[in-house]
């Protein structure tokens, strides 16, 4: 990360998403950065306003409302720098996460070597693989290039070729490729992201030029063994940007008032991960969820690895996909209540006509809350298929997206992310409320103390300390003692069976003493010595002892199941 | 507050962009008036193609050899059979056209022949005049009449005489409005439910059909049929809101073109009904500032398709039944149920107090 600069005390980040546009402001207090608040309003990209302009404003006055402070004039501008009278703002940075689809083909040469990396690369950005092509591509030549026709992409990513390996099958692919692009109006051309064999790259890019913009980057693949996705996902995540830019009104307008020009959330969101995954143990991963509208967001980072995996399922645009890509069952199966199937079918498919609406009612937070854990069952088993996840213990989780962290109560938000991401072995859960990560990513690319200030206040909640214990001991036999010692020296003994969930109170900012009795077959994954009292960190939920097994198991009854998940529910209060 | 419009009105100015997909020739001029199915701008896109390497066939090195073994150029019509390169010499080899098409393009020592074009047309949409003139790609299209708006289309454009049956309007499609006499009429019902009958109205043909509802099962046929379906609440069981029903019943009988697009948020195009009239409508409308009495259409659970008027602004966040907090408004419904319903949840179907009561 960059120097701090000096001449800086307030900055406004906003972020522009699907939905909702969010204005957070940052100021000094006591001599450290401190977040103060943020405003939303919904995004107006779309239809009606085709313009970025009026979700800002909204979100600014919003607050405004909130802190107190004028940041506009009455023509609507932004009062910049800051005046002696407290208003307006010194810095402005914009990151943009919602933006028209993005579509993506991708060209490599082995199916299981460059061509997966390349579709890796594109899911490291908001956007939609159409095609891909390799050259064992069972498709005629004609077909392909109707096919990439067909697809009419954004975005041709071209990957293929260790750097010391194959050239001339690289250049024929070009040469197709070349071929296609002609035939395309000028002005209508898919950008073209090299990152294929090196060697060949200043040949590739003359074949292509003269036809579309080339942008080269390191080799995906630079051997066979090694994927390397770092530089050429900051290329892909710009080119992008440049797509929206085109095609979203307002972006431009508001480019000058920027510190540093707009950027993409999804490269702001992997920033602070790789630096929260330096702050960790560097045998567990940080992870990141962002549940968003469109798109939803898996990043897990430590010292050695960050990888970030966007799939374009969401709660709002993308949910028409989130029910294309997963059963119907595996999201009924998280409902406490029955409900006639058609009419589950029938309220999800709704769902995907109104984007935006929000449940009124029990009914539709829970089914709301079901979709949301499996969409995040889904995309951490796409995590795991792909062997993204840097660790398979989490800590701590970073979860953000409306559906799960606006949720009304905090053992309603608990009881989604224990079933949906299932961790193993002792997890703290921080909840990003604000969605503040990508822009504290936005702000770090030239501030570098700000974001650093603000983690280490209040600005994230801490929602629990998940201690997972795993057991072959039958249902509902005890399985461990557990005794949390407070600060003040009190104490509070728990017995937790197996298939149970319990909770043991600690408020956020306390830390506690846990000693832990497990009982024969018992274990927590990656404690080394369990009988050994450690520290935990308080949290809304507090300490929280989940012994319902992993992966969770589910009663073939349906009742019975029913039952099972009410009882969950029940020992949390949810 | 601001809230957004589902257009619902019996006689309203309606301008659409109608244009094609890539640059074309454009068919109409400024005030020339056009008819539903009258081609506006007109194209032509490859289809097919034909991909020839040359260098690779002859084994040659270098693109700048097989260029100069090429005796075609680009826009060349060949037929089948037909040269495309050769060697020369007492035992020449010889590249052939394998279908007859154009050259598109030769790059590198390959060629890329065009042996199948389809033609893209883009269509008025509905009677009107034509406004505006977008270059090489189509027109703004104008008319005055009806315009209802709705959830969901099946991506297929149609039109023909409105055909109404009161009692199929509140029940579901049945195999009685789909006989012969009612082929090329667009039908309404207030759901279907059974993939049969909406193949039994592509077997007709019906002009199109408007439905309240449709199981979600039905999704992909539908999508399958050439013929419009228009969705106007959603998915399941409910049926046509009562204020988009009494228009539609009053104009019974009159030509609609049904536009059962899929709604694109991000263009604004939306699955739509109109029926051009020759009268002056009023001023279109996207975005109003909520007011107390205005008529809204909730879209979503468990209200999907029910009326209600503004009978509450709420300053700030509401907290709703569930206790999730959202910027909403009160709503009363027609059976004098009150709710706190969000703002994304619903939108204004009538702005004019033109809406004078259930039609049962």
């Amino acid at each position: 990360m960059t120097q701090p600069f000096n001449d800086t005390s307030s900055v406004l980040g906003i972020e522009i998403g699907t939905q909702n546009t969010r204005a957070v402001m940052f100021d000094v207090v006591d001599g450290s950065y401190h977040f103060l608040a943020s405003g939303v309003a919904p995004s107006t990209q779309k239809a009606p306003f085709f313009d970025i302009g009026e979700g800002i404003l909204a979100a600014i006055t919003q607050l405004q409302l909130i802190i107190g402070r004028t940041l506009m004039d009455h023509d609507g501008n932004l009062i910049m720098p800051s005046q002696p009278n407290g208003e307006g703002v010194d810095r402005l940075f914009v990151t943009v996460s919602g933006g028209p689809e993005v579509k993506i083909v991708t060209f490599g040469l082995l199916n299981e070597v460059s061509l997966e990396s390349a579709i890796r690369l594109a899911q490291t950005s908001y956007a939609v693989v159409k095609d891909s092509f390799g050259i064992n591509d069972r498709r005629s030549a004609q077909l392909q290039m109707e096919s990439l026709l067909a697809a009419r992409p954004d975005i041709i990513i071209f990957g293929g070729g260790t750097n010391q390996g194959a050239s001339r099958s690289m250049v024929r692919v070009a040469q197709m490729i070349a071929l296609v692009l002609t035939t395309l109006p000028k002005n209508n051309r898919p950008e073209v992201l090299y990152c294929g064999n090196r060697v060949v790259a200043k040949t590739i890019i003359e074949i292509l030029e003269k036809h579309a913009r080339v942008t080269l980057t390191e080799n995906i693949r630079p051997t066979l063994e090694v994927e390397d996705l770092g530089k050429s996902s900051e290329e892909l995540a710009r080119m992008v940007l440049r797509v929206w830019t085109k095609r979203m009104d307002g972006i431009n307008r508001i480019t000058p008032l920027c510190t540093e020009a707009p950027s993409i959330s999804s490269l702001n969101y992997q920033r602070m991960m790789r630096f929260l995954g330096k702050l960790y143990d560097p045998a567990k991963a940080v992870l990141g969820i962002d549940l968003g509208s469109s798109y939803c967001t898996f990043s897990s980072s430590n010292a050695n690895q960050c990888n970030i995996n966007i799939i374009p399922l969401g709660m709002g645009d993308g949910f028409e996909e989130a029910l294309t890509r997963i059963k119907i069952e595996a999201i009924a199966k998280w409902l406490a209540e029955s409900l006639p199937q058609n009419e589950f079918k029938e309220i999800l498919w709704q769902k995907t006509l109104t984007p935006g609406s929000i449940p009124v009612d029990d009914k539709g937070l829970a089914i709301d809350l079901a979709a949301a854990r499996a969409i995040l069952e889904y995309g951490l088993n796409e995590m795991k298929r792909q062997s993204l996840l840097a660790s398979s213990i989490f800590e701590p989780i970073f979860i953000s997206g409306s559906t799960i962290t606006h949720a009304p109560t905090p053992q309603q938000i608990l009881l989604t992310l224990l079933d949906g991401i299932q961790p193993i072995g002792i997890t703290p859960l921080i909840i990003d409320k604000h969605g503040l990560l990508p822009i504290l990513g936005a702000i770090s690319r030239a501030h570098s103390l700000l974001p650093v200030q603000v983690m280490e206040t209040s600005a994230f909640t801490n929602l629990a300390t998940v201690i997972n214990v795993e057991s072959k001991a039958s249902d509902g036999t005890p399985i461990v003692n557990a005794r949390l010692t407070y600060h003040s020296g009190n104490y509070m003994d728990i017995e937790v069976k197996q298939g149970a969930i319990a909770t043991l109170p600690l408020p956020s900012g306390e830390v506690g003493t846990l000693s832990l009795n497990l009982m024969r077959r018992t274990v927590i994954e990656g404690l080394i010595n369990p009988n050994e009292p450690f520290k935990v960190h308080g949290g809304v939920c507090g300490v929280v002892i989940d012994a319902r097994g992993r992966p969770l198991t589910f009663p073939k009854d349906v009742t019975t199941r029913r039952e099972r998940y009410k009882r969950w529910m029940f020992m949390l209060g949810a | 507050m601001n809230a957004s419009i589902i257009q619902t009105h019996p006689l309203i100015q309606i301008r659409r962009n109608r244009t094609l997909p890539v640059s074309g020739t454009v068919l109409v001029r400024v005030g020339q008036k056009v008819t539903t199915n009258e081609v506006i701008a007109e194209t032509e896109m490859p289809s097919q193609f034909h991909y020839v390497d040359v260098m690779r066939s002859f084994g040659l090195t270098t693109p700048g050899q097989a260029e100069k073994l090429i005796n075609r150029k680009v826009g060349d019509q060949v037929d089948k059979n037909d040269i495309l390169a050769e060697t020369g010499g007492m035992f020449s080899r010889i590249v052939r056209s394998p279908r007859a098409g154009t050259i598109l393009s030769i790059r590198n020592g390959q060629m890329l022949v065009e042996t199948a074009k389809i033609k893209l047309t883009v269509n008025a949409g509905f009677n009107g005049k034509v406004v505006e003139i977008i270059k090489d790609h189509g027109a703004v299209i104008e008319t005055n009449g009806v315009l209802i708006q709705g959830m969901w289309g099946n991506g297929k454009t149609g039109f023909g005489p409105l055909q109404i049956n009161e009692h199929q309007l509140d029940s579901e499609l049945e195999t009685s409005s789909l006989g012969i006499q009612n082929r090329g009429l667009v039908i309404c019902a207030a759901f279907c439910s059974t993939a049969q009958l909406i193949e039994s109205a592509a077997s007709l043909p019906v002009g199109g059909l408007i439905l309240g509802s449709i199981n979600p099962d039905l999704i992909q046929v539908a999508q399958n049929q050439s013929f419009p379906i228009l969705v106007m609440e959603g998915y399941g069981k409910t049926t046509i809101n009562d204020y988009a029903k009494r228009l539609l019943i009053t104009n019974a009988g009159r030509e609609i073109a049904v536009n059962a697009v899929k709604w694109n948020r991000w263009t604004g195009e939306r699955p739509e009904l109109i029926i051009s009239l020759p009268a002056e409508g009023d001023a279109y409308r996207q975005i109003v500032e909520l007011k107390l009495g205005q008529l809204a259409r909730v879209h979503t659970s468990p209200f999907v398709g029910q009326l209600a008027y503004v009978n509450k602004l709420n300053d700030g966040m509401t907290s709703l039944p569930n206790r999730i907090k959202a910027n909403a408004v009160g709503l009363k419904f027609l059976n004098n149920e009150n709710a706190a319903i969000p703002l994304n949840n619903f939108e204004l179907i009538d702005l004019d107090n033109r809406y004078i009561g259930r039609s049962e």
